[in-house]
């Protein structure tokens, strides 16, 4: 195999691992439908404390649609970090480093094949569960292709920033902490809680441009409300991220390249 | 057998003397063996406090664009996420194997434990501390001092309300993770319970209603944390408070219970291990 070829089976292989375990991947989306459950809640006492049938732009229903997306998107996040954590700590990079392959881009065919059975399963239940306790909103074939479009790039920047502090293992005792605030940083800055909408005014602007949002909003409002002008803006605002963030991947990774040390085998 | 013996025949309070002695032995030596790592553990500490402070960003976004929800504000909030944080912090900071439960039932490594003289659930429950609890336990501390400001009376009650929350929480780990004894590995139940005790118990219970404010009362009893805490602090009630003690007691001894019901079906791992 040569060239990408050899990257993408990589992510078939991983995705094919992570259906023929799918009983322990679904056991998992019950913590899905309690957040969901409290979310619907926490939106139908605040639409009617308002009297406002719409908030932001969103129906009530939009907005457990618009959760459902955001939500399936953090949940089906990898354990990229964990993972080259543990090869640079136990020293497996040694390995994978004499394997005719690129390591970043490994991860990245393990990291996707994972993220896209782990995604397509958690936005399955997760639409049902929305249609059960909001009813469907309109959708148009627009909605879904434009959610298609914005997903794969969202999940490469994703992925990169995670590779990013999972180099951190080459210098900190323990990256555990960085990844936590990272995932809770891309959750309130990128909207998974909240919709930019509702953020203060002030802060809307920066919000829009900053990668987090790229990675959770802006997917998740393309369901709801699509456009082909805000798809535009979004995948430039991507693929910059993904410029910028994958231009730090590669000089850190370089520097943390030189760190490895293999003793025996 | 004779440790048993032995402790019948002790007084109750000598008894409690001794069971405080083994909380701060055991505490004492995890906080060394965790300052060992001192890199590791301080930031795992500081990782757990901001992720808990990017949750009370979340409400005071919130609370910002809607001021009242259905009569609690901004500061009731906090007290909640403070509270949650502070009994969940002290109960794993104390007990960090509570969480480990099912792990260890599952892989038949209670044995070990059972060499020990005094009960054995002391010396499991307190075999480890969890560097990210001690993070939540400074954090709820800090956000309610700092935040909702209060006089040294509702400072004290929320204090007190904290231990009775964090019982709770290691009556519920104990709960949740004995079921393994009864159906094999049951990891993946056990932490599916418990995240949705830990989420139901981070939101306002005054949210809930019908069915689903019955489930708060029992089998995911969350509204001992964010429902009556929280009015006990509110209206610096003896009965609210009193409420939640009762009920923090009953999950610690549904725990316990459960889980000396299940060591009756306990099967040793035949696991050769070196201890340090």
């Amino acid at each position: 195999m040569t060239g990408l070829s050899k990257y993408f089976y990589i992510a078939s292989t991983s995705a094919k691992s992570n259906v023929a375990y799918l009983g322990e991947v679904a056991s998992r989306v019950i913590f899905l439908a309690v957040i969901l459950y409290i979310f619907l809640r926490l939106w139908q006492v605040t639409y009617a404390e308002t009297g406002a049938s719409e908030l932001g732009g969103f129906t009530l229903a939009q907005m457990l649609w618009y959760l459902a997306v955001t939500e399936s998107i953090i949940l089906s996040a990898p354990r990229i970090t964990q993972m080259v954590d543990r090869d640079v700590r136990t020293g497996e990079l040694a390995v994978h480093l004499i394997k005719p392959m690129s390591y970043p881009l490994y991860c990245l065919g393990t990291s996707m094949g994972e993220r896209v059975v782990r995604f397509a399963l958690n936005l399955g239940v997760g639409l049902v569960i929305a249609l059960i306790f909001v009813g469907p909103i309109p959708l148009q074939p627009l909605s879904i292709a434009c959610l298609l479009l914005a997903l794969p790039l969202a999940f490469v920047l994703d992925f990169l920033a995670n590779f990013l502090i999972g180099l951190g293992a080459f210098w900190l005792e323990d990256t555990t902490g960085l990844v936590l605030i990272y995932s809770r940083i891309t959750m309130i800055l990128g909207g998974m809680l909240i919709p930019i909408e509702l953020f203060p005014e002030a802060m809307q602007s920066w919000l829009r441009v900053l990668p987090f949002a790229s990675i959770v909003y802006g997917p998740a409002k393309m369901l709801v409300a699509p456009s082909t002008s805000a798809l535009t803006e979004l995948l430039i605002i991507q693929s910059l991220g993904i410029v910028g963030v994958g231009a730090l991947v590669a000089i850190v990774y370089g520097i943390a390249s030189r760190r490895v040390f293999a003793n025996g085998g | 057998m004779a440790a048993e013996i032995i402790e019948k025949e002790q007084p109750v309070l000598s008894r409690l003397r001794s069971y405080l002695g083994l909380v701060g032995a055991y505490t004492g030596f995890n906080l060394k063996s965790q300052w060992a790592y001192r890199g590791a553990f301080i930031s795992q500490m500081f990782a757990m406090a901001a992720n808990n402070f990017v949750w009370v960003a979340f409400w005071a976004l919130f609370f910002e664009r809607f001021p009242v929800l259905r009569g609690w504000g901004v500061k009731d909030v906090i007290t909640l996420w403070a509270i949650a944080a502070t009994g969940f912090g002290i109960a794993h900071t104390v007990c960090g194997n509570a969480l480990a439960l099912p792990w260890l039932i599952a892989r038949g490594q209670l044995d070990v434990w059972m060499l020990y003289p005094r009960a054995l659930l002391s010396h499991v429950l307190l075999g480890r501390m969890s560097a990210t609890a001690c993070g939540d336990t400074v954090f709820g501390f800090a956000v309610y001092v700092l935040f909702v400001r209060p006089d040294l009376p509702h400072f004290c009650l929320f204090a007190a309300l904290s231990f009775a929350v964090a019982f709770l929480f290691v009556g519920f780990s104990i709960l949740t993770g004995s079921l393994t004894f009864f159906l094999g590995n049951a990891e993946g139940l056990a932490e599916q319970w418990r995240f949705s005790m830990i989420t139901f118990s981070t939101y306002p219970a005054t949210l809930f209603e019908g069915f689903v404010k019955i489930i708060l009362y029992t089998l995911i009893p969350a509204a001992f944390v964010s429902y009556l805490p929280i009015e006990a602090l509110r209206e610096m009630s003896l009965y609210y408070s009193l409420l939640t003690v009762l009920g923090s007691l009953a999950v610690l001894l549904a725990g316990i219970l459960v889980f000396y019901l299940g060591l009756k079906r306990y099967e040793s791992g035949n696991l050769t291990e070196m201890r340090g």
